[in-house]
């Protein structure tokens, strides 16, 4: 992957950075709506949601983490797959194609995010076509985290507030003026011709970044966590950190790396659309078999497949942890469970306990057969 | 001795003495400002428990999980009480179970600010406990009715004004789930054979789901807004709930939560009943 060490070091010695004053910005920002949609972070009630704008001024730059990530827009909660009508069963009425799209302000967690799910819709093996062409069609324009919230810790989990994976060009706010690092050759077209940052002006977003980082205290061992994980399955603990959790899919659908949907049709005197939407491992219907069997039928069992699948199943499957420290989940939590504490409790037991203690007493009895 | 002492000091006799197998309370969460259902199984442990403003979520919700447990002690603020005086009518938890740890509340914090179903709170203590923990807190003045303003819309700018609310419902049903009345093992929306209602998040499926569940809430509802705290997406709850709940009380003159012997308002029949509307 190129985010080894070497990869973003050559990267960084490539690219030039530059100074994008706000009106300069204002006016790409125009630009920009006038070829496709530019969605940005709009103030709503007491948080920000990303929403269409066609100029920097609807935009609220200034506020860490909208209500939902990006991730709706390059993976709808519901999308329309094709339309059909029963009279003409060999015919199906494809959706129409995306348009480009414009994200601005996305936060390096969601970017990031955005990396995760890249690797499930487009990554090896098969591709998601509706994910594929709305993520070829979308250029990412991020904005460094100078003040992260009391719930975020993307640098506990290989993020950082100034991150730039996932992106095409991150900007900082310098006040007043934004420095902008192009990180692909999109984020480079897009800042082409504009003045180069001084060496004030990359001081400065270096001291915010020190800034940044000293705000996130949290640490998470997660190669000592997935490690952990990997003998954890019947462990009694689940149970106890179940207890809370109502079991709503609030803490999934915020989520930027949750990726799992449902295709459903919706028919009306035989014509009709396939659509897909999000689903989430926490619904009892989730994993509901039409047999009746339900192989996730516990609370505990439900809560267990987020935490596994965030720190432990997609490192087995694609080689790495799917939490971004977007502090999300934390945020929006009915029963108030962190995540954070989550993770902490069960280093805590699972480090104390050996391996063969952590079996429930159904587990051994399956392994003496 | 301070309320959350004499709290913690109880819990930890009724685990003691073995009167609870657990006690269902609070406990501080780590992001400041935050707290969490407590579940408490060992006397020891019941020094984690608190209560103050950051309480808010309604304890009830949990009953119907861990009745199966034995006999449980339970923290309940008057909107909880209510809760479970629900749930005793419609049988889905035995009086003789609880010991209800009654605790007055001067309102909970919603992100940082007075919680709106707290502003119109008319049962601020317990209306059934076993025994006070602290004083009864004094009956504060409602705010005036928060439906005025709804209620002065059309019935074509009411449906507006609802559509525009659910419109940013992601159905992620954390309102159902921490909610004391939702314990269905199947809800309706997760039925789908039949399907009842649609999975999307289209306005028609949304109103479709909140409606319903209002009307399900009729008679049963005791406006704890915890509906509205959990909802990740800020969407006012309590409008619906606030308004079925007024026209209960208009039509049958029934306040939910109140008396465990009398039935749910709508789950009882009088030949008094108002019924004009049967045309």
């Amino acid at each position: 992957m190129q985010s080894s060490a070497v990869g973003v070091w050559r990267l960084e010695l490539r690219v030039t950075q530059r100074i994008l004053t706000a009106a300069a910005l204002d006016k790409l920002v125009a630009e920009w709506a006038k070829s496709g949609a530019v969605y940005a972070p709009v103030k709503v009630k007491d948080w920000t949601e990303f929403r269409r704008v066609s100029s920097l001024a609807e935009a609220d730059l200034t506020q860490v983490n909208t209500k939902l990530s990006a991730r709706g827009l390059l993976f709808p909660q519901c999308e329309t797959m094709f339309r059909f009508d029963t009279s003409q069963p060999d015919r199906a009425e494809q959706a129409a194609e995306p348009g480009a799209q414009v994200i601005l302000g996305v936060r390096p967690c969601d970017a990031a995010g955005i990396a995760v799910l890249d690797k499930f819709f487009a990554g090896q093996g098969e591709t998601d076509t509706f994910y594929q062409r709305r993520r070829e069609k979308t250029t990412l324009v991020g904005l460094t985290c100078s003040a992260p919230a009391d719930t975020c810790f993307c640098s506990a989990v290989g993020g950082s507030p100034t991150g730039t994976r996932g992106l095409d060009l991150l900007l900082t706010d310098l006040g007043g003026k934004y420095l902008a690092e192009p990180v692909t050759d999109k984020g480079s077209a897009l800042v082409k011709g504009l003045p180069e940052a001084s060496a004030p002006d990359l001081a400065k977003k270096s001291e915010l970044a020190d800034k940044a980082a000293v705000a996130i205290t949290e640490r998470i061992d997660t190669r000592q966590l997935k490690g952990l994980l990997d003998a954890a399955d019947s462990n009694p603990i689940w149970e106890e950190l179940s207890l809370p959790c109502v079991n709503c899919g609030a803490c999934t659908f915020v989520c930027p790396t949750c990726h799992c949907f449902d295709i459903t049709d919706e028919m009306r005197k035989g014509r009709g659309a396939r659509i897909r939407v999000w689903d989430t491992c926490q619904f009892c219907m989730y994993s509901q078999h039409a047999s009746g069997h339900n192989p996730r039928q516990t609370h505990a069992s439900r809560f267990r497949n987020r935490v596994m699948d965030k720190f432990k199943y997609t490192v087995d499957q694609v080689g790495e942890v799917s939490c971004v420290g977007c502090g999300r989940c934390i945020r929006e939590c009915p029963a108030g469970i962190d995540i954070r504490e989550t993770v902490e409790r069960l280093v805590l037991v699972l480090a104390e306990q050996p391996a063969d203690a952590m079996q429930t007493a159904d587990c051994k009895v399956q392994k003496a057969k | 001795m301070s309320r959350e002492d004499q709290l913690r000091k109880r819990a930890k006799e009724l685990l003691a003495k073995k009167e609870v197998v657990l006690v269902l309370g609070y406990r501080a969460g780590k992001r400041p400002g935050s707290a969490t259902p407590a579940f408490v199984t060992r006397p020891e442990d019941a020094d984690g428990l608190i209560f103050d403003d950051r309480c808010g979520i309604n304890l009830a919700a949990y009953l119907p999980r861990v009745k199966h447990r034995g006999r449980i002690g339970i923290v309940a603020k008057g909107c909880d009480s209510r809760s479970i005086v629900a749930l005793l009518k419609e049988k889905q938890v035995d009086r003789g179970q609880l010991v209800i740890l009654g605790v007055g509340c001067e309102g909970v914090k919603d992100n940082g600010r007075l919680s709106d179903s707290c502003t119109t709170c008319a049962y601020p203590n317990p209306v059934l406990c076993d025994e006070m923990i602290g004083e009864k807190v004094a009956e504060r003045e409602p705010a005036p009715d928060p439906l005025a303003d709804f209620e002065k819309l059309t019935p074509n700018q009411r449906w507006q004004a609802l559509m525009d609310d659910v419109s940013r419902c992601i159905r992620c049903y954390a309102c159902r789930q921490v909610c004391p009345n939702c314990y269905c093992p199947t809800c309706f929306v997760d039925a789908n054979n039949p399907q009842w209602v649609g999975k999307t998040t289209a306005g028609s499926d949304n109103i479709m789901f909140h409606l319903m569940r209002a009307m399900h809430m009729a008679g049963r509802c005791v406006e704890c807004g915890t509906c509205s705290r959990g909802c990740p997406m800020g969407i006012d709850l309590m409008k619906f709930n606030r308004k079925v709940a007024k026209v209960v009380k208009e039509r049958f003159g029934a306040v939910a939560g109140m008396n465990p012997d009398e039935p749910p308002a709508l789950a009882a029949f009088d030949p008094n009943d108002k019924q004009e509307f049967i045309r």
